[in-house]
């Protein structure tokens, strides 16, 4: 019988082990304390080592019978999409709500690549009247439509 | 007497002109989210709960609560017709849903579930209304060692949710335990893995982390297969089901309903394990077992009512320990904070009419749903045939203003972008995110009453054991644990007896 | 983008050179920070008044929620906001002890804002659990002085209302009594009222209700004077321990360099925002009373914040508790 190894299992195991480390690192640097009165650094600690020990198990359980692929990865996905809210929280104060929202919306619509740049305009625009009617005027939440970037 | 009275200040409540109102708006909001592809219920309320912030308290958990229904409902059309499920729980009814469907009986499989889950949900409006005023009793006897022994049966429970690898469930409860403490320790104001980021003093915003791990990661996996995902023509004519139909479902829907209503009463275990244990169960059970993953009614029948079930009841420890049971309950415990009710054991004596007001509106939004979703199955489907690129920028600006709009903090956003790469991360690892937001929202309750507790007793660890509430939760645990092992190490001698072969 | 960013940014500062013109303040509307989360009392106290104030003046003030570390993240937004009178800051006296409980805050307390006034002072009240032993206060400390240690103090986090009061009785008795922190009020409330700890120390906003509903124990109350909503319980110096006079004052503050005709206009709206009889029947409500005309003015607040800042810095260094 073929032995591979998983790689999805191994990554799993090696990022546990690793954000375990950072976890147990950062515990160690506070005030750990006894078992009868803990400090802030020992039930992190604890957590970590658990954490640890975990992702070695994960590590060693991914060599095995029959590994799964892990298929393909949404890089412009990842590109695209994420930028998306940092933009948003980047620029709502600066920009205000109307334009920070507007090129959020632009940003994130190019992550496909079926989207004809037109449309994104025309969708964006539309996600950002709707919004603002919605979310500003009637939900009145306390945004600024226009930011001081924008003040004339 | 006092229950009968309670039921009518609650209805009273409820089906005030514009309470009935916002039930109407959140179902509607809810199932016309749900319903989208690639959006489950904790994704809606995450983005529709800011909306209910300018609602005054009653009026704005009624709306969340018809919000959660709608979403529920909305998850299941969708994962019975295109075999899409918005999350964890309509991926069971998606299993022999969409074969159904498949097979022309889409119209039978979403009856099934629309009905099942209309008396599911009636059924457990009912146990709420009257087992949650004897649990506000024993609340108030619970102290730091009973809620921290609570946690661990919710952990030990939430593990057993996993459909995956328990290994790997474990690891993300744990993460998400870490994850939780982030933040200003309580005890000694020592801020913890903040990395010198005031704005997490307060800890990582949940709204934040459940947008990441379930709303952007699931965007992202859409968009890695875009080209191939399509959309279905599905007949969805034939919408009642036959005789016989009716006969099969009886039974699966009643299993359903009990076992549903047990389970959401387990904070940790909740919907999600729910319509798991109920497909299990009847699979078991049913004289043909090849039926199943075939197009079986029972499995869609039994999953469904399990879900609604468990979803309704998993109120009864928010409401009367403030304990959220599942990542949705932990939302509703944000909007419940952030209009000023503290959810906890005086909520059903400070504030009857909310109580039994949200209690009512259960069955009023179930009611609603039924009448609804019957008739306009027709318009869910139009809807599903906007193209999924058209969606996505329009709930990537949605999630932006609802994270943004909790707190005024941007932080928040980052946070958005960190754990949605961390969620999408996870999914192509094969390591699901709803232990990890379990594990999130229980992390900081666990450590901070189990440090109470030391304090409490003067550091005797004994405490644990001789307070019986305590003593009987951890036992229950043990339970739980048992349970949810056994059948991995039967199932390892099993592959051994195999392998000596 | 870059380009975009640095036209706003110098529009902005334009923008700020120009509002230095208070005539005809204000034009716009104003936001009032309030740095901590909705729903809570301080945010209750902020939506009274800006409503009334925004009537008086004009405009509408929105209040913006902007929680955080203690209310010096929101407190530190406010001190770097245009100083052009359309950011206010409203906040309690976390902005006095905040100075010593963060070693490191992002602002100077006393020289990054200017003053508008004082807006209420909360009186606070010493609870027990409700089978607490000892009848009436004189019997409380001597209670808690002969058994210190073995009693529990609970309080809603460092720097809440009740871990402040919670410190000032500790020291006035000269007893350490098991401090139990719980995250808010109503956690440690909750188990006030079922029993598990034994003493707690807290606004009148959280404590009314169980008191008139004798769920908990009262037997004192932190002002000078004995409170109209309670005449039977005595102050804490008639008690014989006047060091733990406390009150949660709130104040309006806007950001350094505001002009001073602008503050003036903002202290005038203040005091007859506080004058306004629905604001006083809101403020009895929650157990307090609008502060008088002559403490609602800039100089007020500005005298204030100083006396506390120097009240507090021993307080807390003695106890040794940071938020940082």
């Amino acid at each position: 019988m073929k032995t591979e190894i998983d790689k999805g299992d191994a990554i799993a195991g090696i990022l546990f082990i690793l954000a375990g480390l950072f976890f147990a690192y950062q515990s160690l640097g506070m005030e750990l304390g006894t078992s009868l009165r803990m400090g802030p650094g020992y039930f992190p600690l604890v957590l970590a080592g658990v954490l640890i020990l975990l992702g070695v198990t994960v590590m060693v359980k991914a060599v095995r019978n029959e590994a799964e692929p892990i298929g393909p990865l949404a890089i412009r996905g990842i590109l695209l999409i994420l930028p998306a809210p940092i933009f948003f929280g980047l620029t709502v104060r600066g920009l205000g709500f109307v334009v920070s929202l507007f090129l959020t919306a632009l940003i994130a619509a190019f992550a496909s690549r079926k989207m004809k740049p037109h449309y994104a305009v025309l969708l964006a625009v539309l996600v950002t009247i709707f919004s603002t009617l919605v979310f500003s005027y009637a939900l009145g939440l306390p945004f600024q439509r226009f930011g001081p970037w924008l003040r004339f | 007497m006092d229950f009968l009275s309670n039921l009518a200040l609650g209805f009273a409540t409820a089906t005030s002109f514009a309470n009935l109102g916002f039930c109407l708006i959140g179902v509607i909001l809810g199932t016309l989210v749900g319903v989208l592809p690639g959006i489950g219920a904790t994704a809606t309320i995450a983005m529709l709960l800011p909306i209910t912030f300018q609602l005054e308290p009653v009026s704005s958990l009624i709306m969340l609560a018809g919000i959660y229904y709608g979403a529920q409902y909305g998850g299941s059309t969708t994962a019975i017709l295109i075999n899409m499920p918005g999350e964890s729980s309509s991926a069971v009814t998606a299993i022999d849903g969409y074969q159904l469907a498949r097979r022309g009986k889409a119209g039978t499989a979403l009856a099934v579930a629309a009905l099942g889950s209309f008396f599911a949900g009636s059924v457990s409006t009912f146990l709420v209304a009257i087992f949650a005023p004897p649990l506000t009793v024993v609340a108030l006897k619970f102290g730091a060692a009973e809620y921290f022994s609570l946690m661990v049966l919710g952990l030990v429970s939430s593990v057993a949710l996993a459909h995956g690898s328990i290994l790997k469930a474990l690891a993300m409860v744990v993460l998400g335990l870490l994850l939780g403490l982030v933040g200003t320790d309580i005890y000694s104001g020592t801020p913890r893995f903040i990395m010198g980021i005031r704005e997490y003093a307060d800890g990582l915003n949940f709204v934040a982390v459940a947008v990441g791990v379930f709303g952007i990661a699931e965007i992202l996996r859409n968009l890695e297969s875009e080209q191939t995902r399509e959309v279905m023509k599905t007949n969805v004519r034939n919408l009642w089901p036959s005789r016989e139909d009716f006969k099969r479902m009886v039974a699966p829907v009643l299993r359903g309903t009990a076992l549903g209503s047990a389970l959401g009463i387990l904070p940790g275990g909740g919907a999600i394990l729910a319509s798991f244990a109920s497909y299990t169960v009847e699979k078991r059970i049913s004289k043909n077992p090849q039926e199943f993953g075939r197009g079986a009614i029972e499995g869609v029948a039994g999953p469904e009512s399990a879900n609604n079930a468990g979803a309704q009841t998993s109120f009864i420890p928010l409401l009367t320990l403030g304990i959220p049971a599942n990542p949705v309950m932990a939302l509703m415990v944000g909007a419940m904070i952030i209009q000023g009710i503290v959810p906890g054991p005086n909520v059903a004596t400070e504030q009857p009419a909310l109580f039994w007001g949200i209690i009512a509106s259960m069955w009023i939004g179930n009611l609603m749903l039924i009448v609804l979703n019957l008739p306009l199955i027709g318009l869910w489907v139009k809807l599903l045939t906007v193209p999924y690129y058209v969606l996505f920028p329009i709930i990537m600006a949605f999630c932006s203003i609802g994270v943004y709009s909790v707190r005024s903090n941007v932080y928040d956003l980052y946070a958005v972008a960190a754990f949605g790469l961390l969620g999408y991360v996870m999914l192509k690892l094969r390591c699901e995110p709803a232990p990890l937001l379990l594990g999130f929202v229980l992390g900081p309750l666990l450590e901070e009453n189990l440090r109470r507790a030391m304090i409490l007793s003067r550091g005797d660890p004994a405490t644990f054991a001789t307070r019986p509430i305590s003593a009987g939760l951890l036992l229950l645990s043990l339970v739980v644990l048992i349970v949810v092992f056994l059948p991995q190490v039967r199932k390892k001698r099993d592959e051994v007896f195999v392998e000596d072969n | 983008m870059t380009y975009l960013r640095l036209a706003g940014l110098s529009v902005g500062a334009l923008c700020a050179a120009s509002a230095a013109f208070a005539q005809g303040y204000p034009e716009r509307q104003i936001t009032m920070v309030v740095p901590f989360a909705a729903g809570g009392p301080t945010d209750t106290v902020a939506r009274l008044v800006a409503e009334k104030m925004g009537t008086d003046l004009g405009t509408q003030i929105i209040i913006e929620n902007l929680g955080g570390a203690g209310g010096t993240l929101g407190a530190s937004q406010v001190a770097e906001a245009e100083a052009d009178g359309y950011t206010v800051l409203l906040h309690h006296i976390g902005m006095a002890t905040s100075e010593t409980l963060y070693r490191n805050l992002a602002y100077d307390t006393l020289n990054a804002f200017e003053y508008v006034g004082l807006v209420t002072e909360v009186p606070m009240t010493v609870l027990a659990r409700n089978d607490f032993e000892p009848a009436d206060m004189a019997a409380f400390i001597e209670y808690v002085k002969a058994n210190g240690d073995s009693l529990t103090l609970a309080n809603a986090g460092i720097g809440a209302a009740s871990h402040l009061c919670g410190m000032l009785l500790m020291q006035a008795l000269e007893v350490p009594l098991v401090t139990v922190p719980y995250k808010g009020t109503g956690p440690a409330m909750t188990d006030l009222l079922g029993g598990q700890v034994d003493i707690m120390c807290d606004q009148t906003t959280n404590t009314t209700k169980q008191i008139q509903g004798a769920t908990v124990k009262a037997y004192a109350v932190t002002t000078p004077e004995r409170l109209e909503l309670f005449p039977d319980l005595p102050t804490v110096a008639e008690a014989g321990i006047p060091a733990a006079e406390v009150s949660i004052w709130h104040g309006i503050y806007t950001p350094k360099g505001t002009p001073a005709e602008v503050n003036e206009a903002l202290s005038a709206s203040l005091q007859k925002a506080l004058a306004d009889p629905g604001i006083v029947k809101a403020f009895a409500d929650l157990g307090t009373t609008p502060s008088p005309a002559e403490d609602a003015t800039p100089a007020a607040l500005k005298e204030k914040l100083e006396t506390e800042i120097a009240r507090w810095k021993p307080v807390i260094e003695a106890a040794g508790v940071y938020a940082d």
